[in-house]
C-alpha cells in the first residue's frame, strides 16, 4: 500500500505538515488537517472497512470520529476512538428481538424487512445523534455508510460535504433491474425519508454526488467504466485490528502438507447456519484437506481429525495459510479471501450475498452452492473443483492484483483529501 | 381444466427436483404454496426452476418477465398457483 506518512517534527507541536504537497503551511487556519466523521449502522461488516480507512487518515494527521451504536463500535475501534452515540435504545431492543425473525427471511421478504424494519427506522433513530455529532465535532466531511440514511440527510441539512461508504458493491450492479417496481419502491423509501426532514430536492442517498468509495474493483464486480469519476473503486481496506489474537491460534495444527480451507459464515448464525456447518464437516471429512471452521461452540461437538473448530480466528492471518474459502458471501470475507488470491465456494443466504456470489462466479474465482439445502456431496464437489482446477486460483489471483493496484485505504484517503 | 392440472403437476415435479424430495417431507406442495415463505426458494434454486420452465415450455413462458410486472408484496406472496395460472394463460394465448 502506498501512503504519505510524513511525520512532523515535535518542534511544531501537533501541527502536521500541509498534506497538499508536503510543504509546511504556516497559516494556522489551514494546516491540511481535516476532520472526518463516519456515520455507520450497527453492523460489523459495515464498520470494519471504516476502521482501516480511519487508521490511514489519522496516520496522515487527520482527526476522525464515528456516529453510531456505541456498544457495537467500541470493540471494533482502536482504544480511545471518539464515538458520538447515534441510536435509540428502544429500536436497538426491537432489533435484538427481530433478529430471530430476520434469520428466517430470504429474498424479497428480507429486502422488505431490511428497509421497513431496519434502514428507515435506524435512519430516524440516528438523526439526533448525528446532528449532535456534527455540532460538536465540526467535521469537514461526513463519510456515510449506504445503510445509514441519517448521514447524508444530516450532512445536507448542515451543509457539510458527504461521501458514500459502500462496504458492499451490490448496489452498483442494479440488482433489482429485473424487478422495476421493487427498484422503484426502494427509491420511494429513500425519497420519503428526505421528505420527513423537509428536503425536497431528492437525491438517491446511496450515492453521494461528491465522492463514492466502493471497497471493490471491476475485476470482481464487472465493468465499472461507465461510472462518473467521483465513483472511486478502491478495493478492500484491510488494515483492521484482528478479532482473534494471533497468539491464541494453534498454527502448528496446520500441517502444510494438504490444502487448507477456511469455512466461515461471518457473524451470522441460527439453525440454518448450524446445519450448514454439519454438512460442510461431512463434505470435508472425505477430502484430503485440513479445514478451519469459524463456528460457535457446540455446533460440531465431535469433529473429524482434519477439522479445527474455533469460535473466532485472526482471519487475515489465517487466510495467509489457506488454499480456498467456503463462505456465505459476506462482502468483507469474500474480498479478504480474494485479496489473498484464494478461490471461493459461496453459499449465499440473503441480502447482497446472492449478488456477491454471482460476482465471484462471473469473475471465475469460485462456485455458488445452496445454503439451507446444500448437500455434503454438492459442497464436496464444488470445493474439490475450486481446489484442483487452476482457472479458479488464476481468476482469484487476477482479482488480488486488481485490489492491490486499486490502493485501498491510501487511495480513499487521497480522494478524501482532495475533496475538502 | 385437465391442462391446468397437468401444468400444476409438472411445476410441482420441477420444484421437487430443484429443492430435493428430502426437504419436502413436511410440505405438501400445491397451488397455495408460496415460493418465499413456504419453500424459502434460494436464488440459485430460482434460477434452476426458471431453466426448467424454459426447457419445458420454451419462450412462451418467461419467468423473469412474469416477475418484472410484480411489486414487492406480490413477489413475496407469489404462489405455485400464480405461476401455474401464468403458464396456463401463456400456453392458451400461444394456442390461439
Amino acid at each position: 500500500m502506498r501512503g504519505r506518512r510524513v511525520k512532523v517534527p515535535s518542534l511544531l507541536g501537533d501541527m502536521p505538515a500541509s498534506l497538499g504537497g508536503g510543504a509546511l503551511s504556516l497559516r494556522g487556519e489551514d494546516t491540511g488537517r481535516r476532520r472526518f466523521l463516519f456515520v455507520v449502522p450497527p453492523l460489523v461488516g459495515h464498520i470494519n472497512p471504516t476502521v482501516a480507512l480511519a487508521a490511514e487518515l489519522t496516520s496522515r494527521g487527520h482527526r476522525v470520529a464515528w456516529a453510531g451504536h456505541r456498544e457495537t463500535l467500541e470493540p471494533l475501534l482502536r482504544p480511545g476512538s471518539r464515538i458520538y452515540p447515534a441510536e435509540d435504545p428502544e429500536l436497538t431492543a426491537k432489533l435484538q428481538d427481530a433478529r430471530r425473525e430476520w434469520l428466517g427471511l430470504r429474498g424479497p421478504a428480507a429486502l422488505k424487512f431490511l428497509w421497513e424494519e431496519f434502514i428507515v427506522p435506524l435512519g430516524h433513530a440516528m438523526m439526533p445523534g448525528v446532528e449532535a455529532a456534527i455540532d460538536r465535532f465540526r467535521p469537514d466531511a461526513i463519510i456515510c455508510d449506504q445503510q445509514a440514511l441519517a448521514g447524508p440527510v444530516a450532512a445536507r441539512l448542515n451543509d457539510v460535504p458527504w461521501v458514500t461508504s459502500a462496504t458492499t458493491s451490490a448496489e452498483f450492479t442494479r440488482p433489482l433491474a429485473a424487478m422495476p417496481l421493487v427498484e422503484e419502491w426502494v427509491r420511494e423509501q429513500i425519497g420519503d425519508f428526505q421528505l420527513d426532514y423537509e428536503i425536497e430536492d431528492l437525491l438517491d442517498l446511496r450515492f453521494s454526488d461528491h465522492l463514492v468509495l466502493v471497497f471493490s474493483t471491476a475485476a470482481l464486480m464487472g465493468d465499472t467504466s461507465f461510472f462518473p469519476d467521483h465513483f472511486a473503486f478502491i478495493g478492500p481496506a484491510l488494515g483492521r485490528p484482528a478479532a482473534g489474537a494471533a497468539a491464541d491460534f494453534p498454527w502448528e495444527w496446520l500441517d502444510g502438507k494438504r490444502p487448507a480451507v477456511l469455512v466461515s459464515l461471518g457473524t451470522v448464525n441460527g439453525e440454518a447456519g448450524e446445519r450448514f456447518f454439519r454438512v460442510a464437516a461431512e463434505a470435508v471429512a472425505d477430502l484430503d484437506v485440513q479445514a478451519v471452521f469459524v463456528a460457535p461452540e457446540g455446533v460440531l461437538p465431535d469433529p473429524p481429525d482434519n477439522i479445527l473448530v474455533r469460535p473466532h480466528v485472526p482471519q487475515l492471518k489465517v487466510l495467509e495459510r489457506m488454499s480456498a474459502v467456503v463462505t456465505h458471501g459476506g462482502h468483507n470475507t469474500v474480498c479478504e479471501s480474494l485479496a489473498h488470491g484464494l478461490p471461493l465456494v459461496v453459499a449465499p443466504i440473503r441480502d447482497d450475498q446472492p449478488i456477491i456470489a454471482r460476482q465471484v462466479e462471473g469473475a471465475g474465482a469460485g462456485l455458488t452452492v445452496r445454503f439451507a439445502r446444500a448437500s455434503a456431496g454438492e459442497l464436496a464437489e464444488a470445493l474439490f473443483e475450486v481446489l484442483t482446477e487452476d482457472s479458479f486460483t488464476e481468476a482469484a489471483e487476477r482479482v488480488r492484483a486488481s485490489f492491490a493496484a486499486a490502493g485501498g485505504a491510501a487511495e480513499a484517503a487521497d480522494r478524501l483529501e482532495k475533496l475538502t | 381444466m385437465t391442462e391446468g392440472q397437468d401444468v400444476l403437476g409438472e411445476v410441482v415435479a420441477m420444484l421437487v427436483e430443484v429443492v430435493g424430495e428430502d426437504f419436502l417431507l413436511d410440505v405438501e406442495v400445491g397451488p397455495d404454496t408460496t415460493f418465499n415463505r413456504d419453500l424459502a426458494l434460494e436464488s440459485i434454486e430460482f434460477v434452476a426452476l426458471a431453466e426448467k420452465l424454459q426447457g419445458r415450455y420454451g419462450d412462451r413462458v418467461d419467468l423473469p418477465a412474469f416477475i418484472a410486472g410484480m411489486d414487492l408484496d406480490e413477489i413475496m406472496n407469489m404462489t405455485v398457483g400464480d405461476l401455474v395460472a401464468h403458464i396456463g394463460s401463456r400456453l392458451g394465448a400461444a394456442a390461439v
